[in-house]
């Protein structure tokens, strides 16, 4: 959990807006999904991205994964400018950046096996030769902590955790730098959830990964994120350190988040004792 | 599971349907182009085992015919002619799938009896060959026709949903457009601009084509649905993040979700393209003669004195109804098991 | 009105692009009556060249459109060169009778599937929607071309009804009356063909729309409020399905349109249809024009009815 100086992402005053046009007519309405958003990410570090459903949370993911354009701002990522790049050099940085989706069942092709599933982004990618594919498959495999040997079990075979760990076995293929989860773990029991962390954390490690973790639950972002960026109706309304922003909340939002978020040692205290 | 077996049957009568069809050569004891005009209008031969003297022959045997004195253009018995019934008999040459030669048929008579298992039409040739042969072209320009259609309707379908925006706009006013058109009169129209003296099978193709394009639109909306909803599911966007091309994501992802609504179409179109063609035929819009389609052998029942007399002439029309069973119960069959199957 | 505006607007620019289509299409036509005429060795290629400057077809194709538009909205259709007679009363005489053969079939097919397919959605899953649903699926299995042999052949048997035609001979010494029922006894079964063979599809569409209106939440709790059975069913459910009912009345109109053709050459009734399959045989590009364009008028008209009906009836279409 160590800060490096230069960072890994940077967003400068991004902003995205949906325009809706019924056909023929003339009266378009726009939806400002997110406005003036910055935001910096450090190397090797995890940053959580919290705030209400509608917040924008999921359009800046959306942004940042180069799913789609923001309608202003910049996204620097590793001293490149990504919005102005040319297709080709677009296609590379790609590899670099992956998401991982809250509902692991429906972001597996539910035809595919689980071998296909991990090895897909070389074959988009074009990379190696279909031995190497598969031998880097079941790498990965294995370091999710699933047996090489389910390679050709169907998505619907496995349970929602282990579906879970198909997705970011998936998403290490290209050997990112950069990782953001979206909700990832929201579907998952507390077990489960408890697991994945502890997965994502040896890997950081292991991979010098950054991860942007996008989450309602504060209690777990607590436990894992070095940076809390707060986002409230488009905007970014605080970036702090986790230790800094739960000591000392500035935003009204902010402070409602943490007010309403009751510890299970108290609620087992004020109830059961 | 119900379906499943409803499936199977439908599927073994259309495979043994179009078996016998393929094989029209071997199954038909003349070639269909002979004629007999000593025999026109002749009513179907039936096969005998007992002879008129009560006696039981295990080798069944027809007998032959003659003019009937007292009705003209009837026939009566002529029992001193007996043709013993053989089977695997050598018969007239044909080929199998274009490319072999036979001479082998499963059954037939010696000359100069005839075995007509359908009767015969006015020209004295065996409708049963003619409806075996004649399968051949109304049953493909039904299956070439459809396939035509469901792929139209894949191509279109795709394109609007996938891109969205104005195509998918202009794409969909043109299915509208198609869809007000009353198809006969389109076909009509379309058959009208062709030269009437090109050659058979150009004219079989244009056909085929011309039937194939009345249809796209009903595939082309489903399938567009389909593309919509798979769009957005997350392995796709996951796909694209990984930098896959749009036609990548329509091979891999998306179109395979379309395989069972393509099949169900499919079946749904074969029988109303068997006959589409069967009635253009048979208005004399079709193929031509002599090419034996389902539609020519019908088409001289437009003539009260065959509609009245000669009521084997109406087989044909009443064998089109286990083709439709078949394709009905199948497509049924397909579409109960898409509930079932998730998705 | 917006609604109805937007309907019309719609519906002209169909009938434009269709009429646009056509005219393309046997502009087009790689043969046409004039090279059939040149193979005829005893008209001097001089001859069909002057024909064709008098018929104007050595003009550019935008011009021919615009004249020939221009024509028809006047009501002139053109000149058929096999009847040699203007296109036009040729047209109104026989698109009548398809007029009366047609909707008089929608009339009886309608008449005949409402009950039905309400009682099929009321009984569901009793004997009576079984049947039902048996007979419809074995009617649709049976082509419609064999249906209207089959029924060709009972004229012809039986003599109970004439086997073609509109009128017997010796029709203009029948009194009104007569006449009236001559020719209801010559358009007997054509009629019932038609509508025989539409009525499958109706039936199923009614009944599953019956059933979908039954169903909805509504209804339910109209029925828990105590409301009778027969006042619920005319006076909630059937106004709620009449909504993809009248959109399938438009769509049935194309059917229709399309099978009349098939019954009018069996039984020989003088309709379009026998017209526009003679027009084809010998190449006369007026009339097929003529007839495509009068059948999408009919179909579009019959659309744009549905939507007329649909606008009157289903207050939702008006709010809008």
């Amino acid at each position: 959990m160590s800060f490096h100086n230069d960072p890994l992402v940077q967003i400068c005053g991004m902003s995205k807006e949906y325009v809706q046009r019924r056909p023929f007519r003339r009266i378009k309405f726009t939806v400002r999904a997110i406005e003036n958003v910055n935001l910096t990410v450090h190397r090797g570090t995890t940053l959580a991205l919290v705030g209400e459903s509608g917040a924008g949370k999921s359009t800046v993911i959306r942004c940042l994964g180069l799913i789609e354009t923001p309608t202003a701002g910049e996204i620097w990522f590793n001293g490149v400018n990504a919005l102005t790049l040319d297709r080709g050099a677009l296609f590379l940085l790609r590899r670099q950046i992956q998401i991982i989706f809250q509902d692991p069942t429906s972001a597996l092709n539910p035809g595919m096996t689980a071998g296909e599933i991990i090895a897909e982004p070389l074959v988009i990618q074009r990379e190696g030769t279909r031995q190497q594919q598969r031998k880097r498959g079941l790498e990965l495999m294995e370091q999710v902590g699933l047996p090489a040997k389910w390679e050709n079990k169907l998505p619907l075979e496995f349970s929602g955790g282990q579906r879970q760990r198909l997705a970011i076995a998936r998403a290490l293929t290209l050997e990112p730098k950069l990782l953001i989860l979206d909700e990832a773990l929201s579907n998952l029991d507390l077990i489960n959830q408890e697991m994945i962390l502890r997965l994502l954390a040896e890997l950081q490690v292991l991979y010098s990964l950054t991860y942007i973790h996008v989450s309602h639950d504060l209690r777990m972002v607590s436990d894992f994120a070095d940076e809390v960026a707060v986002m409230y109706e488009g905007r970014i309304v605080e970036q702090k350190s986790t230790a800094a922003l739960f000591a000392n909340p500035e935003h009204s939002y902010t402070q409602d988040l943490l007010g309403a978020m009751p510890l299970l040692e108290s609620i087992c205290e004020e109830r059961y004792a | 599971m119900k379906h499943r077996r409803k499936l199977w049957g439908a599927l073994i009568l259309l495979a043994g349907l179009h078996g016998v069809v393929l094989f029209a050569g071997f199954f038909a004891p003349y070639s269909s182009s002979a004629q007999d005009r000593e025999l026109p209008f002749a009513p179907p031969t039936r096969a005998h085992f007992f002879d008129i003297r009560g006696k039981f022959h295990a080798h069944p045997f027809v007998y032959g015919l003659k003019d009937d004195p007292k009705n003209f253009g009837a026939y009566e018995t002529d029992f001193a002619q007996v043709y013993p019934l053989q089977f695997f008999v050598q018969g007239s040459r044909y080929r199998i799938a274009g490319m072999f030669y036979s001479r082998l048929h499963l059954f037939g008579v010696g000359s100069p009896g005839r075995i007509f298992v359908m009767g015969s039409d006015g020209y004295g040739r065996d409708q049963f060959t003619r409806f075996l042969y004649g399968g051949q072209i109304s049953l493909a320009a039904g299956l070439i026709a459809a396939a035509f259609s469901v792929v139209l309707g894949i191509i279109i379908g795709a394109l609007a949903g996938f891109y969205g925006g104005w195509i998918d706009d202009v794409l969909m006013r043109g299915g509208d457009l198609f869809m007000a058109l009353p198809w006969l009169y389109l076909l009509f129209a379309v058959r009208a601009a062709l030269p009437l003296h090109i050659a058979e099978w150009q004219v079989f193709l244009l056909l085929v084509a011309v039937i194939g394009l009345i249809g796209w639109v009903r595939p082309a909306r489903l399938i567009r649905g389909v593309v919509l909803s798979a769009k957005e599911r997350n392995f796709v966007v996951a796909a694209r993040a990984f930098g896959a091309s749009d036609a990548y994501l329509l091979r891999r992802h998306i179109l395979p979700q379309t395989y069972g609504i393509v099949l169900t179409q499919m079946t749904l179109l074969i029988p109303q393209y068997i006959l589409a063609e069967v009635t253009l035929t048979f208005l004399g819009l079709g193929v031509g003669e002599p090419m034996p389609s389902w539609g020519s052998l019908l088409s001289s029942l437009q003539q009260y004195y065959v509609l009245s007399s000669y009521w084997w002439m109406f087989v044909p029309a009443l064998l089109l109804i286990p083709v439709f069973l078949a394709y009905y119960l199948a497509a049924d069959a397909l579409q109960e098991r898409l509930k079932t199957v998730p998705l | 009105m917006r609604y109805l505006t937007r309907r019309l607007v719609h519906a002209m620019l169909l009938l434009l692009a269709i009429s646009f289509l056509s005219f393309a299409l046997l502009q087009w036509a790689p043969g046409n009556f004039f090279d059939d005429m040149r193979l005829n060795p005893r008209i001097s290629a001089q001859t069909v060249d002057g024909l064709r400057v008098e018929y104007g077809m050595n003009r550019p194709f935008a011009v021919r459109y615009a004249r020939w538009a221009y024509s028809v909205l006047k009501g002139n259709m053109g000149f058929s060169f096999s009847y040699n007679s203007p296109v036009a009363p040729l047209l109104w005489a026989r698109a009548r009778n398809t007029l009366l053969l047609t909707s008089m079939a929608t009339l009886l097919a309608w008449l005949f599937a409402i009950p039905l397919g309400i009682w099929s959605a009321v009984d569901k899953g009793k004997w009576f929607d079984l049947a039902c649903g048996f007979s419809t699926s074995a009617l649709l299995t049976i082509p419609d071309l064999l249906l209207f042999l089959v029924l060709l052949l009972l004229a012809v048997r039986t003599g109970w009804f004439p086997t073609g035609g509109m009128v017997s001979t010796g029709f203009d010494h029948l009194s009104l009356w007569g006449k009236i029922k001559d020719v209801a006894n010559h358009f007997a079964l054509p009629t019932v063909g038609l509508a025989v063979v539409t009525l499958p599809v109706l039936v199923r569409h009614i009944r599953s729309a019956m059933i979908e209106a039954l169903e909805s939440p509504f209804i339910r709790a109209a029925r828990g409020h105590g409301i009778p059975h027969r006042r619920l069913l005319f006076r909630y459910a059937l106004p709620a399905a009449a909504n993809p009912l009248i959109s399938l009345l438009g769509f049935s109109v194309a059917t229709m349109v399309s099978a009349s053709v098939i019954v009018e050459v069996v039984m020989s009734w003088p309709g379009l249809g026998p017209l526009m399959i003679q027009a084809i045989l010998s190449r006369d590009v007026n009339i097929v024009i003529g007839v495509v364009m009068l059948s999408s008028v009919f179909l579009v008209a019959g659309n744009l009815l549905a939507d007329v009906l649909l606008f009157v009836s289903d207050p939702r279409i008006r709010v809008e």
